[in-house]
C-alpha cells in the first residue's frame, strides 16, 4: 500500500483521503439549458430586426420585446443561481492545492453561467435605454450583439458542460 | 479473503481513467478559449472602429469600453468553472477505479459515497 501511495501524485492522494466522490460544480439542469437556447433565439431575432439601427420615435414597437427578453433572462439567472451549491470544503482543498503550487485562483463561488446571464441582461437593458432615448446606430446594434454572443457562449458552454455522467 | 492489489495494473487503470477525461475535456476547453479570445478581439476592434467613426455614440462609448473588461473577467471565470468540472470528473473517475480495486482485493463491496 505504501508503494501505491508513493506512486500517486499528492493531488490524487488528496482525493483518496477524502474517501468519496465529490461535486465541485452545480448539477446539470435541462430546463436551464433549454431556457438558454430559447433566450438566444429571442435575442438573435431581436438583433436581426434592429440590425439596420433604430429611431427613438419607433421605440414603442420594440418595448414589449425588450421587456419579454429581459424578463426571461432574469428568470433564467435566478434559476441558475438557485441550484444547491457544491461542497465548499472540497473546493477549498483544491484551491489550497493549486495555490501551494503557485496557481492563483480567484474563486468567487459565483456560477459562471449566472454571471454571464446577468451581463446579457445588463447589455440588453442598456440597449433598451439608449433605443428609447435616441435610437441605436447599426454599429451600436452590432456591438450589443457581439457582446451578447460572447456571454451566451460562456453561459451555454458552461451549462452544457455540467451534463456529466450520473446527472 | 480476496486477491492483493496489482500496483502496476492499478496505476495504469488510474492513468487511463484520468487521461480519458482530461483528453475529452481539454478539447472542449481549448475550443471555448479559442472562440472567446477571437470574439473578444473582434469586439474590441468593432468598438474602436465605431468610436473613431462616431457611430458608437457618447451614450454607449463608456459602456462598451467597460464591458470589454467585464467580458474578459467573465471569460476567465467561466474557464475556471469548466476546469473545476474537469477536476471533479477526474477525481470521481480515480476514486471509482481505486475503490473498485480495494473492493476486489478485500472482497468487500465498498460504497462510493457521493
Amino acid at each position: 500500500m505504501k508503494r501505491l501511495v508513493k506512486l500517486l501524485s499528492p493531488f490524487t492522494f488528496l482525493l483518496l483521503i477524502s474517501a468519496c466522490t465529490t461535486s465541485l460544480a452545480p448539477s446539470y439542469d435541462k430546463a436551464i439549458a433549454d431556457g438558454l437556447v430559447a433566450a438566444s433565439q429571442q435575442l438573435m431575432t431581436h438583433f436581426a430586426a434592429t440590425s439596420a439601427g433604430t429611431a427613438a420615435d419607433s421605440f414603442a414597437q420594440r418595448d414589449a420585446t425588450y421587456s419579454s427578453i429581459i424578463g426571461n433572462l432574469d428568470a433564467l439567472t435566478l434559476q441558475a443561481k438557485s441550484r444547491p451549491a457544491p461542497s465548499s470544503s472540497v473546493s477549498d482543498k483544491v484551491n489550497e492545492y493549486l495555490t501551494r503550487r503557485g496557481i492563483t485562483t480567484s474563486d468567487t463561488g459565483d456560477v459562471p453561467s449566472a454571471v454571464a446571464l446577468e451581463q446579457i441582461s445588463i447589455t440588453l437593458t442598456k440597449m433598451r435605454d439608449v433605443d428609447k432615448k435616441q435610437g441605436v446606430t447599426a454599429i451600436e446594434v452590432a456591438a450589443f450583439r457581439g457582446q451578447v454572443v460572447i456571454y451566451l457562449d460562456q453561459a451555454l458552454t458552461y451549462e452544457n458542460f455540467l451534463e456529466r455522467e450520473g446527472n | 479473503m480476496g486477491a492483493s492489489i496489482d500496483v502496476s495494473s492499478l496505476t495504469e487503470q488510474i492513468k487511463t481513467a484520468a487521461s480519458d477525461v482530461a483528453k475529452r475535456d481539454i478539447a472542449v476547453l481549448k475550443g471555448f478559449s479559442d472562440r472567446q479570445i477571437k470574439a473578444i478581439a473582434q469586439q474590441a476592434q468593432l468598438v474602436a472602429t465605431g468610436i473613431a467613426s462616431g457611430q458608437i455614440t457618447e451614450e454607449t462609448q463608456e459602456f462598451f469600453l467597460e464591458s470589454l473588461k467585464t467580458m474578459a473577467q467573465s471569460f476567465a471565470n467561466t474557464l475556471q468553472g469548466l476546469a473545476k468540472v474537469t477536476i471533479e470528473k477526474i477525481w470521481n473517475a480515480v476514486v471509482g477505479v481505486v475503490w473498485g480495486a480495494i473492493g476486489t482485493a478485500t472482497g468487500v463491496a465498498l460504497p462510493v459515497i457521493a
